[in-house]
């Protein structure tokens, strides 16, 4: 009854939370393993976009997004924000980014403000990589736009439908159209047959 | 229902197919061995094998590559520069201009770029992609039908994608035969099992009398491999995929695998020169592209709609 509503208290995020961290392992205990992740979240405010172990990647992408869900609900006059910001970014010139370039871009963002892609590893050998990004960023995007292309084969399948479709309709309104002008004509032609008629008798 | 194989698995019939299925089994083995033969026999004609360079042009960089002639396929090209590269093209286009199976040997220098499905323009792809689900669908109506049903292949024609459907002609000795849904979606799951097992699709040249060697049993391509042979020089080319073999000139595109969506959806029986034809339709997509299923099924509904593709022509249907 009583209870406080969970989501005033901490902002949603937009983004799959497992149920359980990664155990990412680190000579210096916990204690190394936020100071990776701090590196991590610091370089993805920076750069805008980085790759590296997917693993890492997705546990510092929930900080990242926590961090940045936090700067716009508070804003850069509360003090816990300023020192949670403080802690997780080691370059200080990186805090006026956050308040001043990345909470107005993502301010009426509908979205998870980071984005998390895997890349194709060629050896088996090798840790899954993944692609860290902010949306908005600057760069060439990694995924094509498949949407937009009129000549990939779903598009020119759709189109063809969509023209055989008109077409069927086109045939269909001038058959309506036919068949009403039919019907009006004989109701003229057996109008005026009446008028006649009705002439004749006068 | 009771004429196709998946469903027949339920029942007792099983038992006494199997002496039936004898006769086409060999044939079908028969096939193989001449393909192999022959392709074994091509391959120890190549005798000192020569270097070429192959450049090839992509996005990011350009590479060059010493290959061996005859016997390195752009597919062996693509294995040099990764595994992602190998499994997204579908087809290679060699000195900017000529359309080349990704399974088929190299023959010279030559620049090389891979194309695939989501290019800037994938009309080749496409054309490419649709010819080979029409020779798929052979397969799968090949070996979907009990064996006291006799299936004779009969070709299918040139890719229109715009028609909405994919096509293959056979003879299938029922009369009257309408599918019912669980019928075609057995067809469709075949396909689909085909795809799933990601076969190479093999390509290969033979002359005309090996040609009618390897399709002896099919009245059809007997009469179709001399007109085929005519306008090629006297070369038939064939393709292979698992132990199906069939005639087409090609391109197509390099793996089963590329098949994404795939729906066999109505079968028409239509009349031609070489009598009563059943006209198997279907449509599918490539494995990248995605297409919401509200869609795809306006695809699928229009897809019921018998093609009229070469209908009734069987010669233009020869030159596929």
């Amino acid at each position: 009854m009583n209870q406080a509503d969970l989501s005033k208290l901490v902002s949603k995020l937009r983004i799959n939370i497992r149920p359980r961290h990664y155990n990412l392992k680190n000579p210096k205990g916990p204690e190394g393993r936020l100071e990776r992740l701090r590196i991590v979240v610091t370089g993805l405010i920076k750069h805008e976009r980085i790759q590296l172990n997917y693993r890492v990647a997705d546990e510092a992408r929930g900080y990242a997004e926590r961090l940045i869900s936090e700067a716009i609900r508070y804003g850069d006059c509360h003090a816990p924000t300023m020192e949670i910001a403080d802690y997780w970014l080691t370059e200080k010139q990186l805090i006026h980014k956050l308040f001043k370039v990345l909470v107005p871009r993502f301010h009426e963002c509908n979205m998870s403000y980071t984005k998390l892609l895997r890349l194709s590893t060629d050896h088996e050998l090798t840790r899954m990589q993944g692609v860290l990004e902010l949306r908005g960023n600057p760069y060439p995007p990694l995924i094509k736009d498949l949407s937009r292309n009129r000549n990939l084969l779903h598009n020119v399948l759709l189109d063809a439908a969509r023209k055989d479709y008109r077409h069927e309709q086109y045939l269909r309104i001038a058959q309506g159209m036919s068949s009403e002008g039919k019907k009006s004509n004989e109701e003229t032609i057996t109008g005026n047959i009446e008028d006649k008629d009705k002439n004749e008798k006068a | 229902m009771k004429y196709i194989r998946n469903y027949r698995k339920s029942f007792q019939l099983v038992i006494f197919c199997r002496q039936a299925s004898y006769s086409s089994v060999s044939v079908v083995r028969n096939q193989n061995e001449i393909f192999d033969n022959e392709l074994a026999r091509q391959t120890s004609d190549i005798g000192r094998i020569e270097k070429i360079t192959v450049n090839v042009h992509e996005k990011i960089k350009n590479e060059t590559f010493s290959m061996n002639k005859h016997l390195s396929t752009p597919f062996n090209v693509a294995q040099h520069i990764s595994k992602w590269m190998v499994e997204k093209s579908a087809l290679a286009l060699v000195d900017n201009s000529k359309v080349w199976d990704m399974h088929k040997p190299l023959e010279d220098d030559c620049s090389l770029r891979f194309l695939s499905f989501t290019d800037e323009d994938p009309h080749h792809v496409n054309k490419a992609f649709w010819r080979t689900c029409s020779f798929v669908l052979g397969a799968v109506i090949q070996n979907a039908f009990n064996d006291s049903i006799k299936v004779l292949l009969h070709s299918f024609p040139s890719p229109q994608i715009t028609s909405g459907s994919f096509v293959h002609d056979a003879m299938v000795s029922l009369d009257d035969w309408k599918p019912s849904s669980d019928e075609l979606r057995c067809l469709s799951a075949d396909m689909l099992k085909l795809s799933l097992k990601e076969l190479p699709i093999e390509r290969l040249t033979v002359k005309e009398q090996l040609a009618q060697e390897i399709f002896a049993e099919n009245k059809f391509k007997l009469q179709q491999i001399p007109d085929i042979s005519k306008n090629s020089g006297g070369k038939v080319t064939l393709y292979r995929v698992g132990s199906h073999i069939d005639i087409s000139k090609g391109p197509m595109i390099s793996n089963t695998s590329l098949i994404g969506r795939c729906s066999v959806t109505s079968v028409h029986s239509i009349e031609t020169d070489n009598g009563k034809l059943y006209r198997f339709q279907g449509i599918a997509l490539p494995k990248g592209l995605l297409l919401n299923h509200f869609a795809y099924k306006i695809l699928e509904d229009r897809s019921t709609k018998l093609n009229t593709k070469d209908y009734g022509s069987t010669k233009k249907q020869a030159m596929v």
